[in-house]
């Protein structure tokens, strides 16, 4: 518990981060209940005899303002049903949260408290506080209750390269 | 039970150091930029924690060209024909995510509708596009320096922007001649050399892509996504018009007086030359009037009056003792005040009759 311990303080130390990852990284393979896959796309809109339609391609061609979508597919490979599955999700620097959704909960201060986006405020300089907005959001994080074996699912957010 | 849980896998750095930072540029995201996402998870199977597991994709951020030209005043530059450093000035603006070069050439329109009202109808000389060396948003003559592009503009980065010309002699009034000053998106990267021009990528590849995304300033020849930029400026021509009308009346004889005068040996005459501004110009100055007495005729010393005042075109005869007369060539001369558009004044002299 000690080692774990202080795996999880290196999360949050830049100098510590490549330890914690050849530590941690071979232990991965042995054990996981639970595969996942990480996938970013590109969301375009076009028009096809004068619907408009969007499509996902792969980002190959991302410039400022692009609408990406990001998802991660959970799949519980072991017999054991797997509770309390905890996903966070810091948002990657160059990106902003495009709409909030109630299949998640967000935070605006590093990932030290989640919840709704509605009612949260965030530290406008002198001003004093205002409510969060989308590009506020730092990290997102879904709980799922429970995965059934075999069980799979996805999830996603949408957002916008800054 | 605790909870726990590892970060595992390849996660950037970047995307863990600067939680929620939020770049200031306009220009978005640097190229060249790599964006991993990446997810820490934790769970429990039969109460006991497990190990959590993350997983990451990285993409790369292309470089999205994007360039203004805007012409700076929204008002034509007000010339004088012969002026020389006549200058139009225009503010250059990088607004991709990356370090470029912006080519830059100042062309004339030929005919046509100006920028700002009015139909271009001449061309201008020695047309020379100068950058603001040395920052304050005028030009100055030997300092700042003449170029053909723009080196090395960062992201975001703006440059005032100078075409600098002559004008002809012998235009009048309300002549326009029409520049255009066209940026081109060029590659960056080499401090001190012209990039070659930035064009779309054909393919797309996992590395830094170039996507054209300019807009157009709604001048011929420069369209959306072409990594061109164009705006207009106007150099209009305001000018003094001159006329002058010439009249004599005779004011004395010696036979009648000045009671219905005749032109007879020893009559007085007097000259009025009207000078006359033409409203809607620019105020004249340095005006000399000379004027040579006819033979036959003596001038009469001390009798030229300045700066005097008109009724209709004939001259009230008032005005400033001044002005010469030169015997030799029998030539009368004065220099008048300035005269604003829409105004007039006068030389008076008066002679007699030998």
């Amino acid at each position: 518990m000690n080692k774990v311990a202080h795996i999880f303080k290196g999360l949050f130390s830049v100098a510590s981060l490549c330890a914690a990852i050849l530590i941690a990284a071979p232990a991965a393979h042995a054990q996981s209940a639970v595969a996942l896959d990480g996938k970013v796309k590109v969301e375009r809109t076009e028009t096809v005899d004068g619907e408009q339609r969007t499509v996902l391609a792969e980002p190959t061609s991302v410039v400022p303002g692009d609408k990406l979508l990001f998802t991660t597919a959970y799949r519980n490979t072991s017999a054991e049903p797997v509770e309390n599955f905890i996903v966070t999700n810091p948002l990657p620097r160059a990106v902003m949260l495009a709409e909030a959704d109630d299949s998640f909960e967000v935070s605006v201060d590093g990932g030290a408290s989640f919840g709704p986006l509605a009612g949260m405020m965030i530290a406008d300089g002198e001003a004093g506080d205002r409510p969060a907005k989308p590009e506020d959001v730092t990290h997102i994080r879904w709980t799922l209750p429970l995965i059934q074996p075999g069980e799979e699912g996805v999830l996603e957010y949408h957002a916008i390269v800054r | 039970m605790k909870r726990t849980s590892r970060l595992l896998g390849a996660a950037s750095a970047i995307a863990l150091v600067a939680l929620g930072a939020t770049p200031a540029l306009a220009a978005g995201t640097t190229a060249g930029t790599d964006i991993t996402n990446t997810v820490s998870v934790s769970y429990q199977v039969g109460g006991v924690s497990q190990t959590a597991e993350t997983d990451s994709d990285t993409f790369t951020v292309d470089r999205k060209v994007n360039l203004t030209v805007a012409e700076v005043g929204s008002a034509a530059t007000i010339v004088s024909p012969g002026e020389t450093l006549a200058v139009t000035t225009f503010q250059v603006t990088n607004l991709s995510n990356d370090t470029i070069d912006i080519g830059l050439a100042a062309t004339q329109q030929t005919g046509g509708a100006a920028a700002f009202g009015g139909t271009d109808n001449f061309d201008v000389t020695s047309v020379t596009i100068y950058v603001d060396t040395n920052g304050n948003g005028t030009y100055d003559d030997g300092t700042d320096q003449a170029v053909t592009y723009l080196d090395e503009l960062a992201a975001d980065g703006t440059k005032t922007v100078f075409v600098v010309s002559s004008v002809p002699s012998g235009l009048a009034t309300n002549d326009i001649a029409t520049v255009i000053l066209t940026g081109q998106a060029e590659a960056g990267g080499g401090a001190g050399s012209e990039g070659a021009v930035l064009t779309s990528a054909a393919t797309n590849t996992s590395g830094v892509d170039t996507v054209l995304a300019d807009g157009n300033g709604g001048l011929s020849g420069d369209a959306d996504y072409d990594g061109l930029y164009s705006a207009a400026d106007d150099y209009k021509v305001l000018t003094a018009a001159l006329t002058v009308v010439k009249s004599s009346k005779i004011v004395s004889d010696p036979v009648n007086g000045t009671t219905n005068p005749k032109a007879i040996p020893g009559a007085v005459i007097e000259y009025c030359i009207a000078v006359s501004n033409a409203a809607g110009g620019t105020t004249a100055t340095g005006i000399t009037v000379t004027d040579v007495v006819p033979s036959d005729l003596t001038f009469v010393a001390g009798s030229i009056k300045l700066d005097g005042t008109l009724t209709g075109s004939v001259c009230n005869a008032d005005g400033t003792a001044g002005g010469t007369y030169t015997a030799g060539t029998t030539t009368v001369s004065g220099t008048l005040s300035d005269i604003a558009a829409g105004s007039d004044g006068t030389l008076v002299f008066q002679a007699t009759i030998d």
